[in-house]
């Protein structure tokens, strides 16, 4: 099938009326909005009610490719877009891995599923086929295990699932769907939507093509995306190191969360980086599908109490939520920890923000040993987080209060408890510490799903990078909202492709532009693409908006405001009040918003945001 | 003559190899159309690809009630010609690898080595697809 024709089909799902109807696209919302985050930010503006529950059945939950997804072109991905019941803003995860691109050889370009399923269920789609089956073999069941019962029932390995564990089931406001094998829609309580609509799996198998509008053009631009992958050093790097080499990074420029973000820098780094992963543990790289980086390592623990685990590598962010930020330096008790998350479906990255705040909460007496069984919780103390992540996946005493995220737990507990909560708009903040960085500050504040990295990385430019052809001075307030707000748009545009954050390191966005234009067959340039992911960050800042957020949501941690960085060469850095405002400004007015952080009329005319009415409406199902 | 070798320790499941052979079997990109499969063992701790080794003796080149798949002299390959095929499926059957598949016209369809410049060996940047050379092969 043509990849445009393809991207024009979207299965609608009705889990209420246990039916389903195609959804066929208006143009404007393939023209305007693309796929993958796009498509997300325009369907969740146009068919979700304002203030609607997270968990109600009202919510979406949308599993959406892109128009490279399931092509040759290098290093490709989906997205599961939906309301999050972490932060209640616009929630975009992204995933590696095979499914996104089963979602295309099943010939839609994308999943939308709206409703409650009556009782346990799962979907199987079998190319035209849709069909809402109980889940009661599989209801209960581990991640791994779910993936190996789906197969048997199936009656077929080659079927391609996304899935919820128990966290997901009992609807931890953190929860991930998992789409094997170590591939997640980790961030922002995907998984407890999934829970909530009694859903356990989607499970897929496709056999129609996908094919470009021009053919040679599109192997002509494959091939140079593929030779600019192999000249970057960036890529080689995650070839061979994978993330975790970001940890003596981070340790040596004191941006690596330590003891719940007390510290930036960790004494123990070195038993967590890329090196002792190695040597403990990795055997193969391992890719998500059509990638040459390989930023994956899999591997066996060779020695010690956690030897014969299968593991893949542990990835920046969860080897220092998990990891230094919990004070635990052996990687083999990290390794563990992560898969057990990914095993019960708990975002890594929350669950390690989570246990770090119940930590020092239990050290401050807001939690006491009563509530832990006589539990002591320790920093270091790899048996305080495995009890931790038995009691949140389950919601086990003191786990019910812990599984809905630092933010929440923080208001219960009362007593300072939000002093140590390390979140922004509700999401626990990844493992980049941002007081001696006030761009990455402005990232995180700004990010549209709350604290992610993901949104603008401009760390790369403070620590000796250049932009505008001028190197660009760390510690500076000035002119970092214009490079935030120039990487949140070109990053939502090839967000709608969908890319791998690690490909953008080396394909150029002439090449992306040119896969693009030969995939759809329409001319696609970079001044395109960049209006493209304006109008996609705009768009979603309306959803916000309508949602209930201001501009006092665009803020910092206290931890990050108010307590500076204790030592180190970066000793006595923060990002005040008064330096997060500088900032906001700064940032609003390179954005074409108001002082209340509002897309202003001319800025919406310009994007074509005031003429689209509503483009997308839910398909009549029977 | 040469013939294709995967390497489970240096294959990453990525698949291009797949895609490249999807879209030139297929005419469109789909692995489950490809002439070769790649496999996931053990929580994916292990990815094995699997490819036709235009065997020394091959079942489905005997297997054929008429004739229809043959050894090329020059370089090796088995083929199958596609206007003597009658759709029996007996070469499906007798290829324990599942090599051979179903085009989209109802025929037996095989690796055919691309004419020697295979692009699944092309597009494997962890290389672990090789063409290698075999020992010569009894003329049958």
């Amino acid at each position: 099938m043509n990849i445009s024709e393809g991207m024009k089909k979207l299965l609608y799902i009705d889990l209420n009326r246990k039916a389903s109807s195609e959804l066929a696209v208006d143009p404007r919302l393939e023209e305007n909005f693309v796929g993958g985050k796009g498509y997300g930010a325009r369907i969740l503006y146009d068919l979700l009610p304002a203030g609607c529950d997270p968990l109600a059945p009202e919510n979406l939950l949308m599993f959406l490719a892109g128009p490279l997804t399931a092509t040759l072109a290098p290093a490709t991905r989906g997205c599961v877009v939906t309301k999050s019941p972490l932060t209640g803003t616009f929630a975009d995860s992204y995933f590696g891995g095979h499914f996104a691109q089963e979602i295309r050889y099943c010939g839609y370009g994308g999943i939308i599923i709206a409703g409650r399923a009556e009782q346990p269920s799962y979907i199987w789609i079998d190319d035209g086929t849709v069909e809402i089956r109980p889940a009661d073999q599989i209801w209960g069941l581990d991640t791994f295990a779910t993936v190996e019962k789906i197969g048997r029932i199936a009656g077929s390995e080659s079927v391609k699932t996304a899935c919820i564990g128990p966290a997901g089931e009992n609807m931890v406001s953190y929860a991930l769907i998992n789409c094997e094998y170590n591939r997640h829609a980790g961030r922002a309580g995907t998984g407890a939507v999934m829970g909530s609509k009694n859903l356990k799996a989607v499970v897929l198998r496709g056999s129609e093509t996908v094919s470009p509008a021009n053919p040679e053009a599109f192997m002509a631009a494959v091939d140079r995306a593929y030779a600019e992958l192999a000249d970057s050093e960036d890529v080689k790097n995650f070839n061979i190191d994978g993330t975790p080499a970001s940890i003596d990074f981070a340790n040596a420029e004191q941006l690596l969360p330590a003891y719940n973000y007390f510290d930036g820098s960790f004494e123990g780094a070195a038993g967590l980086n890329s090196e002792a992963q190695r040597r403990q543990f990795w055997l193969r790289n391992v890719a998500c599908a059509g990638c040459p980086i390989a930023c994956g390592k899999v591997g066996l623990i060779r020695r010690g109490r956690r030897k014969g685990l299968i593991s893949d590598v542990v990835e920046y962010e969860t080897a220092a939520m998990m990891g230094s930020n919990l004070g635990l330096s052996d990687v083999r008790e990290v390794a563990y920890l992560v898969k057990k998350c990914d095993a019960l479906g708990l975002d890594g990255m929350s669950a390690g923000g989570v246990a770090g705040f119940a930590i020092e909460a239990f050290q401050k007496g807001l939690i006491t040993a009563a509530e832990t069984e006589g539990k002591a919780l320790q920093f270091g103390d790899s048996e305080s987080v495995d009890y931790l992540l038995d009691l949140i996946a389950s919601r086990r005493g003191l786990g019910d209060l812990l599984a809905r995220g630092v933010k929440e737990a923080a208001r219960e507990l009362g007593d300072g408890a939000a002093d140590f909560a390390v979140h922004i708009k509700g999401l626990e903040s990844p493992a980049w510490g941002p007081r001696s960085v006030p761009g990455m500050a402005l990232a995180l504040a700004t990010a549209d799903r709350g604290g992610c990295h993901q949104r603008a990385f401009p760390i790369l430019y403070e620590v000796g990078g250049e932009w505008d052809g001028k190197m660009v001075e760390r510690s500076a307030l000035e002119g970092k909202g214009i490079i935030v707000a120039h990487l949140q748009n070109y990053l939502a545009a090839l967000d709608t492709l969908v890319k791998c954050d690690f490909a953008q390191y080396g394909i150029t966005g002439e090449t992306y532009c040119q896969m693009l234009e030969a995939a759809l067959g329409r001319p696609f340039d970079t001044t395109r693409l960049m209006a493209l992911g304006e109008r996609i960050w705009n768009q979603v800042r309306l959803f916000n908006l309508r949602e209930g957020f201001t501009r006092a949501d665009d803020s910092l941690p206290k931890r990050f405001s108010e307590e500076p960085l204790p030592e180190g060469p970066y000793q006595g850095e923060k990002i005040s009040g008064a330096d997060l405002d500088r900032l906001l400004d700064d940032y609003y007015t390179a954005r074409g918003w108001d002082s209340a952080g509002r897309p202003a009329g001319e800025t919406l005319a310009r994007l074509g945001l005031d003429q689209l009415t509503t483009l997308v409406r839910a398909p009549d199902i029977e | 003559m040469n013939y294709l070798r995967g390497e489970f320790d240096l294959c990453t499941g990525c698949e291009a190899c797949l895609l490249v052979c999807s879209n030139r079997a297929a005419g469109g990109y789909n692995p489950r159309l490809a002439r070769l499969k790649v496999f996931r063992e053990n929580e994916n701790l292990i990815n094995r690809p699997l490819v036709c080794t235009q065997c020394e003796n091959p079942f489905c080149m005997h297997s054929c009630p008429v004739s229809a798949i043959s050894r090329a002299e020059k370089t090796g390959v088995v083929l199958i010609d596609k206007e003597k095929c009658i759709s029996c499926g007996s070469c499906i059957k007798a290829c324990p690898d599942q090599m051979i598949r179903w085009d989209k016209t109802g025929k037996a369809d095989k690796c055919d080595l691309c004419a020697g410049n295979p692009l699944c060996v092309q597009y494997c940047v962890p290389g672990a697809l090789k063409l290698v050379k075999k020992r010569e092969v009894p003329g049958k």
